[in-house]
């Protein structure tokens, strides 16, 4: 297969003694085109190459995208497993690992049963091997808590859509179509700073005169240029786009055909956003009426409009609420399963599509199968190899697994690929859990501060040295390349999550050689599945640039556009909801009066174990700040660049404050990308969506003062 | 070379990116020569990209007592050679744009180059490859005239809409002649 993809006449700069390898960035669900620069002679990784040719990214990155080959040859990665001895890391062979991990994980099971142990995933890794998680927490370890860190991600846009459009897949259109779009309406989604490279495609649609209307408590660059900036409070989504379908059917902007032929319970959702007047939904929202009337005439009289919106609405407490109310716009105005329009969710991490399909969470198996389903799990099994009544019940989510710790049921825990010690919330809790435990095991490349925790610290490659597929935001699986070989002792997270298989006498199900074996035990795992990966081959990918699932088999030419005919509900109608308001889990009071909000920054992705090791991005963004509004700067007498001591019920922390007029009055908005003291998440809530169990990290209350 | 550099202020997010890919440049050392400003953080978020505009006549290379600085044959303006610079810092303070840069540990100016090793194989810089927003880009001298009536004429389209959203069914009538 072809190292190298690019089209006819499309000039790439190659240097003497180099040579380009196609593959895309490691960060969020972009998944941006690029080929890396490696050294012939060493196969050391030099540099970067913008791929100009592909279709969804056309050779733009950010600046995560344009280091993120920095992470690979980086002197920080870890090269051998390092074992804790009194307190300190100590470089030790593979084998001693493997041996230690193999007696504590018999023991602990020995004395506590099966589901002592438990796995941590994340989906910043290839289909391949987020695949394999669920299958080696079920076969390997035989335990049911597996869970993975979408729950922190992605996890409500998932339920959200599950529930009203019967598939989750994050966009129902290519990226491509934007270009054509007339109205954008993005809720809760810094798209300049998270997503940039799609703002090419906004800005050629606004270019041709689109409009855009943007939702979110800090007027962020698309807020800025927006045609209607809905600044809205946080933890108050629900009730901006109730009353935003209040004024579609009050205007008579539904499609009522649409609606009659492709939609349930209409009549529930004109009943229950009756109480949604403009000045109902602006008193609760804060948004000013003018504002929220014109948004609704603009949307409603657009002929192709998208939905879109990311963490900011899908961080609540109602986020899966909040993504079925937003998707019921699209709905309304018929425009789901045609060109140029629908509803979409910014996947956050690079495989967050992907990865949370197939078996990582703690109730799912692979293609969107459900563990309570004994036809499911049938057929999973069989694949596997085991018996349907070995397979273990439904586990827990990610943030109630630490419960479980707390309540002496966990005892053990293997993280992998992820950093919870800083992305989950109410971070005092999880680091006493971690403290908690009996033995603790984490893959990663660099030492995290979760793995900081760790007994056991297993030493894996980053993205550029294993091959494989991932899904892009757009639901287009596409091929992530092998660039180098692994650094030093280092293994790829499948070759590890084997060799603990083996100790613990389940080799025979893990019998790969190299990736595609996984992948095509993958394909078939997913067949018949929602996401049906069974057609895509990794020729067809590099042939047709990436092809877009449910694609059952490989004459069939994949779905770039969802829902064109029907819906994924059992009798393909979506389902619109009818929904009350409901406050945050913590709203401002006398003793707590502000609103805290949390985020991205452009320069760092996620937990920062690896921006925060870039040079460039650390000179940009060092570290954590709090942005807040003038007004209430001079509450305080707060300088740009003074000192804020900030505290919530969970936690405090002390940052340095940035003063703008971009922001709600009420609000101070902190990123996250930092850990230990730095980390706003010890002031987060960990008030849980009932049916995703996603965290409420968009909205607490805080006390401020002078530091 | 035909090809020119056009930059829309107000297309930049602010990602910096150009600024990150500057540093990959073969010849650039990693150290960028462009820059991202914002306009006023205090207001909003509003930033912009300023990259060396390859002057005709640069004042940069006129108040180099040294003549250090060169132009190519296709109207590059270089960094300064380093057998000749001397460090004096007269063409960073010529520069009407505040463009060449000091490195004050090597005593020599280092500026934005057009990514010379790419840009004369006809391969756009670094910056304008990446930039997510179109606010630089490496495009023809023609294209760029075109986007430049393009822009005025889209106002003029944009000013005389009289209401939201009806970009399908405006025609322009007659071009130039408006009034309300």
């Amino acid at each position: 297969m072809t190292q190298f993809v690019v089209k006819p006449g499309v000039k790439n700069l190659k240097h003497d003694g180099e040579k380009l390898i196609t593959t895309h960035c490691c960060y969020c669900g972009m998944q941006c085109g690029m080929h890396i620069r490696v050294n012939k002679k060493s196969g050391k990784v030099v540099g970067v190459e913008p791929r100009y040719d592909w279709p969804v990214t056309m050779g733009k990155m950010c600046p995560k995208g344009v280091t993120a080959y920095q992470t690979v040859d980086h002197p920080e990665r870890i090269k051998k497993p390092l074992i804790k001895k009194n307190g300190e890391f100590v470089e030790s062979s593979w084998e001693e690992a493997l041996d230690l991990i193999e007696n504590n994980y018999k023991k602990l099971q020995a004395e506590h049963g099966k589901n002592a142990l438990s796995v941590f995933g994340g989906v910043s890794m290839t289909n391949e091997k987020c695949y394999l998680v669920g299958k080696y927490a079920r076969v390997a370890l035989g335990t049911r808590y597996v869970d993975y860190n979408g729950r922190f991600c992605m996890s409500s846009a998932a339920g959200g859509f599950m529930k009203t459009l019967g598939i989750d897949r994050g966009s129902t259109l290519p990226w491509p179509e934007l270009e054509h779009t007339d109205c954008f309406f993005m809720a809760g989604t810094n798209t300049a700073e998270c997503h940039p490279t799609t703002i090419q495609w906004l800005w050629r649609a606004r270019d041709k005169g689109a409009k855009m209307i943007v939702a979110d408590p800090r007027e962020t660059p698309t807020a800025r240029i927006a045609d209607v900036h809905l600044d809205l409070k946080a933890g108050t989504d629900s009730a901006l786009a109730n009353g935003m379908l209040h004024l579609l059917i009050r205007e008579g902007y539904v499609d009522e055909t649409y609606v009659n032929e492709r939609c349930n319970n209409y009549a529930g959702l004109k009943e229950a956003v009756k109480l949604f007047t403009p000045e109902y939904t602006s008193e609760l929202t804060g948004v000013a009426t003018e504002k929220i009337i014109k948004a609704a005439h603009i949307y409603g009289q657009s002929p192709r409009s998208v939905v879109m919106f990311a963490r900011g609405v899908e961080q609540q407490n109602k986020g899966v609420d909040n993504v079925a109310l937003y998707t019921s716009m699209a709905l309304l105005r018929g425009q789901i399963g045609k060109f140029a329009s629908g509803v979409a969710t910014f996947t956050g991490q690079g495989n967050g599509q992907g990865g949370r399909e197939h078996g990582q969470k703690a109730d799912a198996l692979p293609g969107y199968r459900k563990i309570d389903n004994p036809e499911h799990v049938k057929y999973v099994a069989g694949v596997w190899g085991i018996k349907p009544e070995e397979m273990p019940e439904a586990g827990v989510s990610a943030y109630e697994m630490f419960d479980e710790i707390q309540n002496g049921n966990i005892r053990s825990m293997h993280v992998i690929c992820s950093n919870p010690a800083v992305s989950a919330p109410n971070n005092h809790y999880i680091w006493d859990s971690f403290k908690k435990l009996d033995f603790m095991v984490v893959s990663d490349f660099f030492l995290s501060e979760t793995a900081e925790f760790a007994d056991v610290v297993l030493p894996t490659t980053t993205w550029a040295e294993d091959e494989g597929t991932t899904t892009n935001l757009e639901g287009r699986v596409i091929r992530i390349r092998k660039v180098r070989e692994p650094l030093g002792e280092s293994k790829t997270d499948w070759e590890i999550m084997q060799l603990i298989a083996e100790r613990m006498g389940k080799g025979k199900f893990f019998p790969y050689k190299n990736v595609p074996e996984i992948y095509e035990e993958f394909r078939i795992a997913s067949k018949g599945g929602k996401a049906d990966y069974y057609g895509i081959t990794y020729d067809r990918i590099e042939k047709e640039d990436g092809v877009f699932w449910p694609c059952p088999d490989e004459d069939h030419p994949g779905t770039p556009t969802m829902f064109r005919e029907s819906f994924g509900t059992p009798d393909g109608k979506a389902n619109l909801p009818a929904v009350l308001w409901q406050e945050p889990g913590e709203v401002p009071t006398e003793d707590y009066p502000h609103t805290l909000t949390t985020g991205r920054v452009v320069f760092h992705y996620l937990s920062g174990t690896q921006t925060r090791r870039t040079q460039f991005l650390m000179e940009k963004c060092p570290e954590p700040y709090v942005e807040m509004h003038p007004e209430l700067a001079s509450q305080y007498a707060f300088l740009d660049g003074d000192n804020v001591y900030l505290e919530t019920r969970r936690g405090n922390m002390k940052v340095k404050a940035k003063i703008t007029k971009a922001i709600r009055k009420d609000h101070v908005f902190i990123p996250y990308h930092w850990g230990k003291e730095l980390s706003v998440n010890k002031l987060t809530n960990p008030s849980l969506d009932p049916t995703s169990r996603m965290p409420e990290f968009k909205v607490c209350a805080v006390k401020l003062r002078k530091a | 070379m035909r090809k020119v550099m056009y930059l829309e202020f107000e297309r930049c997010i602010g990602c910096r990116a150009c600024q990150a890919a500057c540093r990959e440049c073969g010849g650039h050392d990693a150290k960028e020569r462009n820059y991202v400003e914002y306009v006023d953080f205090f207001e909003n978020r509003q930033t912009y990209p300023m990259l060396c505009m390859q002057c005709k006549d640069p004042a940069c290379a006129r108040v180099c007592p040294a003549n250090a600085i060169q132009i190519t044959e296709e109207g590059v303006v270089l960094s300064a050679m380093e057998e000749k610079c001397i460090g004096c810092r007269n063409c960073t303070f010529g520069c009407p744009f505040g463009i060449p840069k000091f490195d004050f540990e090597e005593n020599k100016m280092y500026k934005c180059d057009m990514c010379y090793d790419r840009t004369q194989h006809e391969i756009a810089p670094m910056c304008a490859s990446v930039c997510p927003s179109d606010a630089i880009r490496f495009i023809d001298h023609d294209e760029m005239m075109d986007l430049r009536r393009r822009r005025t004429q889209m106002n003029l389209i944009e000013g005389k809409k009289p209401s939201e959203n009806n970009k399908w069914d405006y025609v322009p009538e007659f071009f130039g002649v408006y009034s309300d």
